[in-house]
């Protein structure tokens, strides 16, 4: 199938387009240079045309999602997907699993990316991701509470520790290393938890720095295409900017080495707003967003997503158990809780995020803080769906970035007067434009996803993955802005027209994208050792069983790596 | 004001949602619209004048909608309703008077499982008896009925006023097991004996009983004998007298400094301290 997208105004930041009138050749899934006569033509005259949007951190997939689900019902029915045309779903903060493909799809968005995937589960992450619609997808395994890993890096046994990463992404079919709360995870398996970087695991008696740190340069000697993507200690609890500050700043010295990609960053801060908090206590609780913002700023080894609250209800669900534990008995609604063997744990809790809560206007205000004066290179946009709120708020977020009339509608009339006192927000003026836009959503995500060759840009031999808006580009309405992000007029994925006037009209299954590190045999062979142990004495599961089959997806994009010079 | 009454030709197999016919949207329908209302029925889409028999009575004292032979199998009669009336002659299916917000329904028969839930204002009467969960919240939700008034002429089953909020549950005769489960405001009334576990979870409101108690919960605290109390809900409530000489018991303490009351009759349980 062959298209030519005419007229479009394009928006593509990796290959320094801003805003120019031009045209679009689509052939066989990618991207070319021209066309034949019998191309199928796309007016997009007076329209935004952006690469396909790029989600580098969400949670659309695998257990913690599915309990999220079933524990509330309530939020099933606060949002029913008619049919239209094809196929029905519910939940507004969880959606179900064609729901979220269609809806991320709706929205001009082509990849995304489950940002904690336990490895002992990896399964039911791939048998969701196989009923995902209309995106590429990939997940990341957890690593930052890992029995092996902490052994490992306590032997000071970088080697083995990347062979044995090298193993788990290939047995999990995982894309890269994710750490969350690292050591305080399992410091909750003995009802614990770890507060500042230099608190040891009970037990293992490594700290957070050794895990980070050490994960950070076993990820340069492997050559990941993405770099460790890190959820610091002590999420959601004030004051811990500063724990957030040293975190960032203990990987700081590591170059990048991706064999893959074209990313320069070693570090990915996740969900940043969360961890901007200023102040001893809810009372004296402000935005330390700015201070953050001034950190990446100056240094060149990171980047930062921002988890932007969006004043939803919504479902909070992550890897740092206790953390989940402290959401519970602050807000006193269910909670569910899990133990995942030698690896990881999570847990999940309902959360209401009102506008007229100081708390919550103060964290929506974070993570403006946070938008508004950081470089727009090294900021991703996320709400770290459904966390701060569900992803189908990415247009509102755009609108709150790109209109300060808008923003300030929210500030001044919807919001509690906390959000402006206790945060820059109010005095800043600064306005996205489409490009920044562009760079937020896409760009910046492909190439620190390390995918920036085929995705995340409109040059010739990309994927075909495009995402067309009715919007002028001097459009200041927040309304109108919101609408258009959130209803795109076209989309095509792989080529092939799936959104039409913001339906989708045609059902795509992407792929499922895996990282396959080849290590040094000799290497392997003695972590296998280890493997086979551990696995005897402490799994409820038999190490050949243990690696997911080439059956759980609809097609792999395998990316492969050699790294059998690191013996 | 308009009158519509709605005669089932026939019994029906496959449940059927009347949520579309409510009194508010009847009034700016003209006949012929009404008898094309599109009723879901399992997962095919039916006209209401296939159903049923049609007369509409232009000129009524209220606006009122009068459901004749009907049975179980209608289901959501009175959905989201806020004003006027539906009388029922017959059974109603499940979410009678789900999510009301003012008007009155009288069932003249018995009604199904979640009468009231999330029922904000207006009235629900039913004649005979109901099953589970009247006035209840949304499965999964902790936010439950928050206003309005449900009164049962006959028993009702399990966790009746489910995170109750507010309003009134009054029964005249039996209720089931834990009745008032996790109630945070409100009363409820039963005349009847209740089965175990009344009250369970309760964090504020009040439950009246002045039948037997199968069995109350340890974790309730003997407050003495009253008679004729007041019940006062919050500081600003004026109170609601009842009469008797009741056991009082605050509860449940499972919670930190519940503000529960459980007012049990005396004369219907000699041996209950």
């Amino acid at each position: 199938m062959e298209y030519i997208i005419k007229n479009g105004i394009v928006y593509d930041p990796l290959n320094g387009i801003n805003g120019e009138k031009m045209d679009i050749c689509v052939k066989d899934g990618k991207i070319v240079e021209d066309v034949s006569s019998g191309a199928k033509v796309i007016d997009a005259r007076g329209k935004v045309v952006m690469p396909g949007g790029i989600d580098s951190h969400t949670h659309v997939a695998g257990p913690k999602v599915n309990i999220g689900r079933m524990f509330r019902p309530e939020d099933s029915k606060k949002e029913i997907y008619a049919k239209k045309g094809l196929r029905t779903g519910t939940g507004f903060s969880v959606p179900s699993t064609y729901k979220t493909g269609y809806q991320y799809s709706e929205m001009g968005y082509t990849t995304v990316i489950e940002a904690a995937m336990p490895p002992l589960i990896a399964r039911h992450v791939h048998e969701e991701f196989m009923e995902t619609p209309q995106v590429d997808k990939a997940a990341m395994p957890l690593f930052g509470n890992n029995w092996f890993v902490f052994e490992y890096l306590k032997e000071g046994d970088l080697k083995k520790c990347a062979a044995y990463v090298a193993w788990l992404l290939r047995a999990a079919r995982g894309f890269a290393i994710k750490i969350v709360n690292p050591g305080g995870t399992e410091a909750w398996g003995w009802g614990k938890n770890v507060h500042s970087i230099d608190d040891p695991v009970p037990y293992f008696d490594i700290t957070p720095r050794e895990i980070v740190r050490g994960l950070a340069e076993v990820n340069e000697m492997l050559g990941l295409p993405h770099s460790i993507h890190v959820h610091p200690n002590n999420l959601g609890h004030p004051g811990n900017w500063e724990t957030t500050l040293a975190t960032m700043d203990c990987v700081k010295g590591i170059k990048a080495k991706p064999r893959y990609g074209e990313r320069e960053t070693v570090y990915y801060n996740t969900h940043t707003q969360f961890h901007s908090y200023g102040g001893t206590s809810w009372k004296d609780f402000e935005s330390k967003g700015v201070e953050i913002a001034e950190y990446v700023n100056k240094h060149d080894h990171l980047v930062i997503d921002v988890g932007q609250v969006t004043l939803d209800e919504t479902t909070t669900m992550t890897a740092d158990g206790p953390m989940e534990y402290d959401l519970h008995m602050t807000n006193g609604l269910k909670w569910a809780n899990c133990d995942v063997e030698l690896e990881t744990g999570s847990g999940v809790v309902p959360f209401i995020y009102s506008p007229k809560g100081p708390v919550y206007a103060v964290q929506w205000a974070i993570g403006l803080d946070l938008f508004l004066n950081t470089d727009t290179d090294k900021v991703l946009l996320t709400t770290d769906h459904p966390n701060a709120g569900p992803f189908t708020r990415y247009p509102r977020v755009i609108a709150w970035l790109m209109s300060k009339k808008y923003r300030d509608e929210w500030l001044y009339n919807k919001v509690h007067k906390w959000a402006i006192q206790r945060s820059h927000v109010a005095d800043n003026d600064k306005e996205y434009d489409l490009y920044e836009i562009a760079k937020v959503t896409r760009a910046n995500q492909a190439k620190v996803l390390g995918l920036s060759k085929e995705k995340g840009h409109l040059g010739v031999g990309a994927d075909a993955d495009i995402a067309i808006y009715d919007i002028n580009p001097e459009e200041k309405d927040g309304k109108k802005i919101e609408k258009a992000f959130r209803y795109a007029s076209y989309v095509l994925k792989k080529g092939e027209v799936v959104v039409k006037d913001g339906e989708v009209v045609k059902e795509i299954y992407g792929d499922t994208i895996y990282v396959d590190v080849r290590v040094d045999e000799s290497l392997e062979q003695e972590i296998m050792k280890d493997l086979r142990e551990k696995f005897t004495r402490y799994y409820s599961i038999n190490l050949d069983n243990y690696p997911v089959q080439d059956a759980y997806a609809n097609s792999w994009k395998v990316i492969k790596i050699d790294a059998t010079d690191i013996n | 004001m308009k009158e519509l009454i709605l005669t089932l030709k026939e019994d029906i197999i496959v449940p059927v949602e009347m949520d579309a016919v409510i009194p508010e949207k009847i009034e700016n329908m003209t006949l012929d619209e009404i008898k094309n209302i599109e009723l879901p029925q399992g997962n095919k889409k039916v006209l209401l004048k296939d159903l049923f028999d049609v007369e509409l009575n232009e000129d009524a004292d209220v606006s009122r909608i009068i459901i004749k032979n009907s049975t179980i199998k209608l289901k959501r009669i009175g959905e989201k309703m806020t004003t006027g009336e539906i009388i029922v002659e017959g059974d109603a299916g499940m979410y009678v008077g789900c999510e009301m917000k003012g008007g009155k329904i009288i069932v003249n028969g018995n009604a199904d499982s979640w009468a009231g839930q999330n029922m904000k204002g207006g009235e629900l009467i039913i004649k005979g008896n109901a099953k589970d969960y009247v006035g209840s919240a949304y499965r999964g939700d902790w936010r439950g009925m928050s206003g309005g008034k449900i009164i049962v002429e006959g028993n009702v089953g399990n966790e009746i006023g489910e995170y109750m909020r507010g309003g009134v549950i009054h029964v005249k005769g039996n209720a089931g097991l834990m009745a008032g489960i996790h109630q945070e405001g409100g009363i409820i009334i039963i005349e009847g004996d209740v089965d175990a576990r009344v009250g369970g979870e309760m964090k504020k409101g009040a439950i009246v009983v002045y039948g037997k108690v199968e069995e109350l919960l340890p974790s309730f605290k003997f407050e003495g004998v009253v008679e004729d109390p007041v019940i006062k809900l919050s500081k600003k409530d004026e109170g609601t007298p009842i009469k008797g000489k009741f056991y009082k018991f605050s509860g449940d303490y499972v919670y930190n400094k519940p503000k529960g009351q459980l007012y049990i009759s005396v004369e219907s349980n000699p041996d209950l301290i």
